[in-house]
């Protein structure tokens, strides 16, 4: 498989704070990436790298082999990635649907065949149609941060932490939509829920201290107790 | 900074205030002495503003109203008592008074505010005061203001020039001390991270206040001079023209530092005077703000730290927090 | 009754003039966080700029039209020179934009001279309809009704077109909107550009309405806007128009009843709003 989107020796400041110290990896086209790591351990940094919310201090980001690292946010966003960050980033005095609108890039026959098939898979979206973003449920604000994400043709989705604060029910709701998002598209995931992570991963890296510090096939981690007590604090 | 290169400092500010004693007596002329009178009075109004903007990081846009406050009080005062230096001690202890409430009554209510709204709301209360001095004329002589005498003693050219350069000795190296004294330092804290200072414990509202206090009373002392150097007032003195005269003093000489408003006052009081002289040459050197405004705009863009601030950060490589790198801070 | 309600008609017209000031600072306010203290600058360009090619041409219209295009390319000239080079420094921010107000305003004193001019309403607007007893001034209702329109146009562009939603979503969370392809810096410099192009029709209308410009009269007037934008809360484009409203009546009656105290009252209507909310009225906590 070839690849999709590498990061070489990436570093990053917030302010004065040295926040990324080298992170490298490489997403395949196709399949699932996930960036697993502690608390702090600069995964949600990594991400907006990518997005080019922070600015890259040393290192290359390579997006179809084209370097995206000093490009603005918009840009990056226009080469084809679409971005679900931490906090859902909904718009809370848009309604849902107006929320849609902002995202569509296109209104085209493709476009509206990607809301068709992503309304269908998150109906609680089409039922609250008028409603405000800001009205929706933790869980619902998660499926339309996604929606609109989905909705434009992209190539690569940015998936920050989707679990984060959803009762289990809806997790799963969720880890089963991003599978079967998975057929269509290539997303680089970050999850601190380990068990969502081995359901949807297919290869993993570690972040720890703003370093990527292990990677391999998710299988392989499962199996691996001392690698996941070391970083990830799982026993 | 070490105790040794503090006192080496120390030695050459005190070894220049000994020099500016002997000024009066090589610069003999009147204009000039004038000249040098108005630059210590706008370097005391530029040191109290520093106070605000370089040291606590708080935009103020109606720092006029205390140097009005004072120019008024000696005026009225002046003009309604006997001219004796008894009736000056009156008016300053008056301009005093008004300043502190005043200065207290506004900290207290708006300095919990964003930067946005208190600039803003600063602006608003020195247009309120502005209005006010112009509608109530039977005290202040409305838009033309008036005339005042003075005791015998205080209109010598030669008197008000000692009595504003041990002024402008006295507020320098108190606000100095004020700002190295552990109370200046929460300050400074302040204004580089003022969320990670209250949750030091430090109530910050409480010393925004204070500090919003010894600046409007400097401001209003400054203002006594000035009444006194005019011997006239007018609305003037409220005049947002005066804000940015200030602002520019201060940011051009370099904030935070105290000395770079000094350095600052003397600069642009002396563009003033040629400024003013070049009139007779082209019509558009009546309007002077223009360029006093373009130069603040570009100082602002190309040269936040001031003069003095580039040659400290040269040596120290100190950075002035309040203008440089308070980008917008980016969650992690 | 009659005098209630020729106070209340001056009052909604001044408050269509602050509303259309206001509208601008409070949508760049919300969108940047940038609180531009020269908009009264832009103000008073178009006051002048649209007197003078209405003295010029005779016409209302092409003095109307003059104005709005000023305050456009004026509005770019200030994004993008102004602005822009500390965008995301707010004390910069704060303390450049004032300082440009005041070379604007010198300005208007170098190009059209420092004096006062009398302007005078094109003459079809000028007199009044007799309603029973009631005298009500023709240009006033003009003012009302421009005000209103611009506020259903504005209000239908937010709530129903991409931009007007982009917008909105960009007052809220401007990196998400990045994020979603959208050229916020280009967003905002239109917007910017708009609301200058308010301000500067602001100018224009109330130079006729006081019949009377002077450059001072920028900085006087951008006061009540900010109060405006204080009470509505920054931000809020129907907050605005509310406290417009509000700030246009009470300067209205306290100029007839107590003259002395128009701007206090409105000064002391904003101290206790920003105590009890600073957020203002109609702002998100």
């Amino acid at each position: 498989m070839s690849s999709l989107l590498k990061l070489d020796q990436v570093e990053a400041h917030i302010q004065k704070f040295h926040i990324l110290q080298g992170i490298s990896f490489d997403v395949k086209k196709g399949g699932v990436t996930v960036l697993l790591g502690r608390n702090g351990a600069g995964k949600t940094t990594t991400l907006r790298t990518i997005m080019g919310l922070n600015q890259v201090s040393k290192g290359t980001v390579t997006f179809k082999d084209e370097n995206i690292g000093s490009l603005p946010t918009h840009q990056i966003s226009n080469k084809g990635i679409g971005y679900v960050p931490e906090d859902q980033g909904v718009f809370g005095d848009l309604t849902v649907g107006e929320n849609m609108r902002v995202a569509m890039k296109k209104e085209d026959e493709a476009t509206t065949k990607r809301m068709e098939w992503v309304l269908d898979l998150f109906p609680d979206l089409k039922k609250f149609w008028k409603k405000p973003g800001g009205a929706l449920s933790g869980g619902q604000k998660q499926m339309l941060a996604i929606a609109r994400a989905y909705v434009n043709e992209n190539e690569l989705l940015l998936i920050d932490e989707p679990s984060k604060g959803l009762a289990p029910i809806i997790v799963d709701k969720v880890t089963e939509s991003i599978l079967q998002m998975k057929e269509n598209t290539t997303i680089l995931l970050v999850e601190q829920n380990f068990m969502m992570a081995s359901k949807i991963g297919n290869q993993f890296y570690i972040i720890d201290d703003g370093k990527t510090v292990h990677d391999g096939q998710m299988e392989e981690l499962k199996q691996d107790k001392v690698l996941m007590k070391k970083y990830l604090g799982i026993a | 900074m070490n105790i040794r290169s503090v006192e080496k400092s120390t030695w050459i500010f005190i070894i220049f205030s000994l020099l500016l004693f002997i000024v009066p007596f090589i610069v003999t002329g009147r204009s000039m002495q004038f000249i040098i009178i108005q630059i210590f009075i706008f370097a005391i109004f530029a040191m109290s503003y520093d106070i605000l903007l370089g040291y606590t990081g708080i935009i103020s846009f109606g720092h006029v109203m205390f140097f009005g406050i004072g120019a008024y009080s000696t005026a009225i005062i002046m003009n309604n008592m006997d001219a004796t230096v008894l009736s000056f001690f009156v008016a300053i202890l008056v301009a005093v008074i008004i300043a502190s409430i005043v200065s207290f009554i506004v900290g207290a209510l708006t300095l919990r505010l964003k930067s946005h709204f208190y600039a803003m709301l600063t602006l608003a209360l020195a247009g309120l005061f502005l209005v006010a001095a112009e509608k109530w004329r039977s005290l202040t002589g409305g838009n033309d203001g008036f005339t005042f005498r003075l005791p015998e003693i205080l209109r010598e050219s030669h008197n008000l020039y000692m009595l504003c350069l041990i002024a402008l000795i006295l507020f320098f190296f108190g606000l100095r001390r004020f700002t190295k004294s552990p109370f200046g330092r929460v300050l400074m804290a302040i204004r580089e991270n003022e969320a990670r200072t209250e949750s030091l414990g430090y109530k910050v509202l409480h010393y925004k206040v204070i500090a919003s206090v010894v600046a409007g009373v400097v401001a209003s002392i400054a203002g006594v001079l000035y009444a006194l150097s005019l011997r006239f007032v007018n609305t003037g003195v409220f005049a947002t023209d005066l804000t940015i005269d200030v602002l520019l003093m201060t940011i051009i000489g370099g904030v935070g530092t105290l000395v770079g408003p000094i350095l600052g006052a003397g600069l642009v009081e002396f563009a003033h005077h040629w400024l003013s002289g070049l009139s007779n040459v082209h019509w558009i050197f009546e309007r002077w703000i223009i360029l006093y405004g373009t130069v603040y705009v570009l100082v602002v863009i190309f040269f936040p730290l001031g003069i003095v601030g580039t040659i400290q950060s040269k040596f120290t490589n100190r950075t002035v927090k309040g203008l440089r790198d308070n980008r917008k801070t980016v969650g992690k | 009754m009659d005098l209630i309600i020729s106070l209340t008609v001056n009052g909604l017209a001044t408050g269509m003039l602050i509303f259309l000031l206001a509208a601008g600072l409070t949508l760049i306010f919300g969108l940047m966080s940038v609180l531009n203290f020269a908009h009264g600058g832009l103000f008073i360009w178009g006051a002048y700029t649209g007197v003078w090619s209405f003295q010029m041409t005779g016409s209302f219209v092409v003095g109307i039209i003059t104005a709005i295009i000023t305050g456009l390319l004026l509005g770019l000239v200030t994004e993008r020179l102004i602005i822009r080079p500390v965008y995301g420094n707010h004390i910069q921010q704060i303390l450049i934009t004032l300082g440009f107000m005041l070379v604007l305003q010198e300005f208007i004193k170098v190009v059209f001279g420092p004096d006062q001019k009398a302007v005078f309403p094109p003459e079809i607007l000028q007199g009044s309809f007799l309603v029973g007893d009631i005298v009500l001034i023709k240009y006033r209702l003009f003012i009302i009704a421009v005000g209103i329109l611009i506020f259903i146009v504005s209000s239908f562009i937010l709530k129903r077109t991409r931009i007007g939603l982009i917008v909105r979503a960009g007052v809220m969370d401007k990196e998400m909107v990045q994020s979603l392809g959208i050229n916020i810096k280009l967003v905002f410099m239109l917007v910017f550009m708009v609301g200058a192009a308010m301000a500067a029709l602001s100018g224009i209308m109330h130079a006729v309405y006081s019949g009377v410009i002077y450059a001072e009269m920028g900085l006087e007037f951008s006061i009540l806007a900010f109060i405006v934008v204080v009470i509505g809360g920054m931000g809020s484009f129907s907050g605005s128009l509310f406290a417009a409203i509000l700030v246009g009546l009470a300067q209205a009656f306290m100029a007839y009843y107590v003259p002395a105290l128009s701007l206090a009252v409105n000064m002391l209507l904003m101290t206790v709003v920003l105590i009890f909310r600073p957020q203002g009225l109609f702002g998100k906590g």
